[in-house]
Formats: structure tokens, C-alpha cells, sequence
């Protein structure tokens, strides 16, 4: 049985419940034990960083000082933005011990930073860790059919340097684990285009902008639903859909769904344990597909080969 | 007078680069971030033009642009700059320097992204969690557009997809702890 440290994030007991329970159901199926971290706080988001310097870097640091107090060797972290600030704050922490010894010296009560806990997107970690074959061995109903284009968003590919994982202009992990599942996954340029994070609120009109031309080019590539790995880009691409919709001039109708929703379906729990109702777009129709033969056409249209996770490695 | 081949000190360059841990001379201008940023259509002076304004020391102009507001840290541009420029990062060291300078650009949409951001800094401060539905309502009453959203709202609570309950962390104390210590810090730096 593998052992994993799960940090949630602020966004999973709450707009994200549907992604944080299949992650658990599906992890249940692969034989991972899943130790929620005790007492994690925010990881400041963009708002820490973007305001302050210290205290941007002391917030995760916390995190991972508490990771390192359980004996488990990594911790996989649910939301993309919490991943990218955890593991950009221990790069840069195991890069610079003066500067990790600085932060540490405000949370003397929570301990001594070590930097031996790896930090991993969920992804990353169904990636690496499981990996696609064992992926497959599990799925009892194929996803047949179902055309996907898979969105990974800016962080959990870049930068390069932090990552450290799969290629930051073309991933293609999302779409093997996709693959396993038995679904196919579309040629889909925008994989990687930023959705207007945390511009949600603060900023709506970029968010319709961004995520629009996302929803667009997705459509465009002959995909019956998208699928992602964090809570923010659904919300921007799930709940902002109807006003995107209102601002082109058409409809889309594109459901959003998480990576670890289709793996359950896959896996073979039922669809009332993907929570459709969370969903502003309905889900269902887009599933419907399971089953259908893809027509020939289509297969050609398979993801291009360009800058593949396997051929990315040195 | 300056007198001929004498080198004029560009302080403004000097912090940017200590802070952003880049040299921004490198830069020679080609432009590829602009085509890249998905926001730059947005910024009052694209990268590139933030690059060279801090090259020439334009310290004020820099610091009243939106750019580094506007930035989404989606190191989209970073990736492709043929001089491995960290613009994110950049982005940032400006951001913190006019902070650190207290000097605040009346551009209203800046003023508002400000506001986001420091909801949630005190979300963060008191709970050691964010509060979804709370950074809304607060974000609305602080920027006088009460009903911001509210379209979605019902919708929203209906799905139970944003949760009326509190969460906070056991030790929240420790987090205004930390966040008392990591002032002091930028304080003596
Ligand atoms: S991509 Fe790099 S070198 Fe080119 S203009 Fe932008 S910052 Fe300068
Ligand atoms: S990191 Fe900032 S400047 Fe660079 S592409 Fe993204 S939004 Fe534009």
C-alpha cells in the first residue's frame, strides 16, 4: 500500500467538494492510503505573493514543516495554485538555506524545515507514481467514446524549473492517464493557456476573456467535455461558462469535469458519486457519449506528437 | 552635466534586479513575452516595455503602470524568453518595491485588484483558511458593487458550492504569530 500526505486546500470543503470525494473514492481503488495533513493553513494563493515577500514564503514553509512530522515520504496536493506555491516555496528553500533559515524563524513552534517531503500535483502523482498502466488495470466500465480535451492550466507544468515535470508548452500526462481510461483525448492547443485565476472576482472581464477563448478552442478540437486538475480553473470555466456564453453571442455547454471524476466512472462507481448536481454544466449529456463508436475521420485526429512527456526527458 | 562615456547610476535597475534575482540588461528586446502574455492586451506597457523602462531607470512610470498588477504569475512568458528572463518575477520585485515605496496607482482597476488581495491577506491573517463566500461579500461592500455577481449567488449556494460555514485552523494564533514575525523581517532586511 502506498502511503500520501493530503493537503486539500482551501477550495476542496467547499466549491470543490465533487473533486476532494472522488479523489478519495479513487484512491481508495488504486490502494493508496490518504492521511489528510493535520492543521494545514492557506497557502496564501496569489494574494500572499503578490502583496508581501516573508510571509508569502512562511505560509507554505508551515506546510511543509508539518508534512515532515508524518512519516510519509510525499505530500500530493489537490489544487494547482497550493501546489505551485508549496513547491515553488521549497525550491526555493532547498536552493537557499540562509533564506530557508531566515522564514523558519518564524515558526520556531512548528519545527526545524528539512526539505526531505517531495511535494506533488495529484496529477504528477497518478503520473508518476501509480502510472498509466496500473491506471488501466483498474477500469472496470471504459470511458469509450468520449472525446476529452485535457486542460492543465499554467501551473502545474511551469515553470520548468519548479515543476520539474512534463513539458510546459505541450504536456500530454493528463491525456495518456485519459488514454487509460479508455477515453480520447482531442488535439487541443489551449491545453496550457491561463484561465484568469484568481482574476474571478477581482477582475471578471479577463477571466470571460481567458477562459472564452479556452471554451472556444476546445469546442473547436471535437471535445464533449473538458477535464482538469484544479478546483480554480473549473470554477472559472464551469460557473463563468453562462455569462462566457452571454458575452460571445453562443453557447458552448462544455462540462468541466475533474480528472479524478472520471476515474471513478472509469473505475466503475456509480454516476451519483461524481455529484453532478455541483455542476453548472450539466455533466450528463456530455457522458451520454460512453459507448459510442468513434467515427473514422476522428481517429485520425489523434493528439499530435509534439513535445511529449517521454520525449521531454534528457 | 554628465560628461561623456560617464555612467550614470540606475538604482531603480540595481533593486529590481536584486530583488527579482535576474539581470533585466540581458533582455534585448524581442518582444516574445508580449506574444505570449495572455493579459498583455490588458497592460497599460507590455513585459517588454516594462524591461526597458527599468533599464532606463523610469522608477515613476514603471511604478504607475498596471503590468505588475495585471500579471498572473502564469510564467507563460518566462518559459519562452531566449534570456531566461524570470518576468513573473520581475513583475513582482516592482509590485513589492512600489509597496514597500507606498506608492499607490489611482488606475481604479489596480485599486480593485489591491483590494482583492488584501481580503484576502486578512481572511488569511484571522482564519489561517480563506472563507470563499466572505471574500466575496466583502470584496462587493469594499469596492461599493453590492450586487457584483449576485447572478450567480443563488445558483451557487444551491449547488452547495460555496459553503456557509467557518474553517479555521486549530492554531490560527500561530499564524498571526508568523505573520507578526515575517513583517518584523522585511522590516530589518
Ligand atoms: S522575451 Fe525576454 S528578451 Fe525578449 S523582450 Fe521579453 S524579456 Fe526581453
Ligand atoms: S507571467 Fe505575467 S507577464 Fe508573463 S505571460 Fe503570464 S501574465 Fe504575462
Amino acid at each position: 500500500m502506498t502511503k500520501l500526505t493530503y493537503f486539500p486546500g482551501c477550495s476542496a470543503h467547499g466549491t470543490s467538494e465533487e473533486f476532494d470525494s472522488t479523489l478519495k473514492l479513487v484512491m481508495k481503488s488504486l490502494d493508496v492510503e490518504m492521511e489528510e495533513l493535520p492543521d494545514w493553513n492557506c497557502c496564501g494563493a496569489t494574494s500572499a505573493h503578490v502583496m508581501t515577500e516573508n510571509f508569502a514564503l512562511a505560509l507554505p514553509l508551515r506546510n511543509l514543516v508539518l508534512a515532515e512530522r508524518l512519516p510519509n515520504k510525499t505530500m500530493g496536493i489537490a489544487c494547482a495554485s497550493c501546489y505551485s506555491r508549496m513547491k515553488s516555496t521549497k525550491v526555493e528553500m532547498d536552493s537557499h538555506p540562509e533564506l530557508a533559515k531566515k522564514i523558519n524563524s518564524t515558526i520556531v513552534e512548528e519545527g526545524e524545515y528539512h526539505g526531505d517531503v517531495d511535494v506533488k500535483s495529484m496529477l504528477q502523482f497518478f503520473y508518476e507514481d501509480i502510472g498509466t498502466d496500473a491506471i488501466a488495470e483498474k477500469v472496470t466500465y471504459p470511458l469509450k467514446g468520449l472525446k476529452i480535451a485535457c486542460y492543465y492550466g499554467c501551473l502545474l507544468t511551469r515553470p520548468k524549473n519548479v515543476t520539474q515535470f512534463d513539458s510546459p508548452e505541450y504536456p500530454m500526462s493528463m491525456d495518456r492517464i485519459m488514454e487509460a481510461l479508455g477515453a480520447t483525448p482531442t488535439a487541443f492547443d489551449f491545453k496550457t493557456e491561463c484561465c484568469g485565476a484568481s482574476f474571478s472576482i477581482s477582475d471578471t472581464e479577463i477571466v470571460l476573456s481567458l477562459s472564452g477563448t479556452i471554451l472556444e478552442m476546445a469546442k473547436e478540437s471535437g471535445a464533449h467535455a473538458i477535464v482538469v486538475a484544479c478546483p480554480l480553473c473549473q470554477s472559472n470555466l464551469d460557473m463563468r461558462q453562462p455569462d462566457i456564453e452571454k458575452r460571445a453571442g453562443k453557447k458552448y455547454e462544455i462540462p468541466i469535469l475533474y480528472i479524478t471524476q472520471l476515474m471513478a466512472l472509469a473505475f466503475g462507481y456509480p454516476m451519483k458519486d461524481l455529484m453532478p448536481a455541483k455542476h453548472i454544466i450539466p455533466i450528463e449529456p456530455a457522458l451520454a457519449h460512453i459507448g459510442e463508436e468513434i467515427e473514422t475521420p476522428e481517429e485520425k485526429k489523434k493528439p499530435k506528437k509534439a513535445v511529449t512527456a517521454e520525449s521531454e526527458v534528457e | 552635466m554628465i560628461a561623456l562615456g560617464q555612467q550614470i547610476e540606475n538604482k531603480f535597475l540595481t533593486a529590481v534586479n536584486r530583488k527579482s534575482g535576474s539581470n533585466i540588461l540581458e533582455c534585448y528586446q524581442c518582444g516574445k513575452c508580449v506574444s505570449t502574455c495572455p493579459v498583455s492586451d490588458f497592460m497599460d506597457f507590455p513585459p517588454r516595455e516594462i524591461m526597458q523602462m527599468v533599464k532606463l531607470g523610469m522608477k515613476e512610470e514603471t511604478y504607475m503602470a498596471n503590468s505588475m498588477w495585471f500579471c498572473l504569475t502564469c510564467a507563460a512568458c518566462s518559459g519562452r524568453c531566449p534570456r531566461e528572463i524570470d518576468i513573473p518575477r520581475v513583475m513582482e520585485a516592482i509590485r513589492h518595491l512600489a509597496i514597500e515605496e507606498n506608492v499607490n496607482s489611482d488606475n481604479p482597476k489596480v485599486k480593485q485588484i489591491r483590494i482583492f488581495h488584501e481580503i484576502f491577506l486578512d481572511m488569511i491573517k484571522h482564519y489561517g483558511r480563506n472563507y470563499e463566500l466572505r471574500m466575496m461579500a466583502e470584496f462587493n461592500i469594499r469596492t461599493r458593487n453590492l450586487f457584483k455577481d449576485m447572478h450567480l449567488a443563488p445558483k451557487a449556494l444551491l449547488k452547495g458550492k460555496i459553503p456557509l460555514g467557518h474553517e479555521k485552523v486549530k492554531s490560527a494564533k500561530a499564524i498571526q504569530r508568523m505573520f507578526r514575525m515575517a513583517e518584523k523581517l522585511e522590516k530589518t532586511k
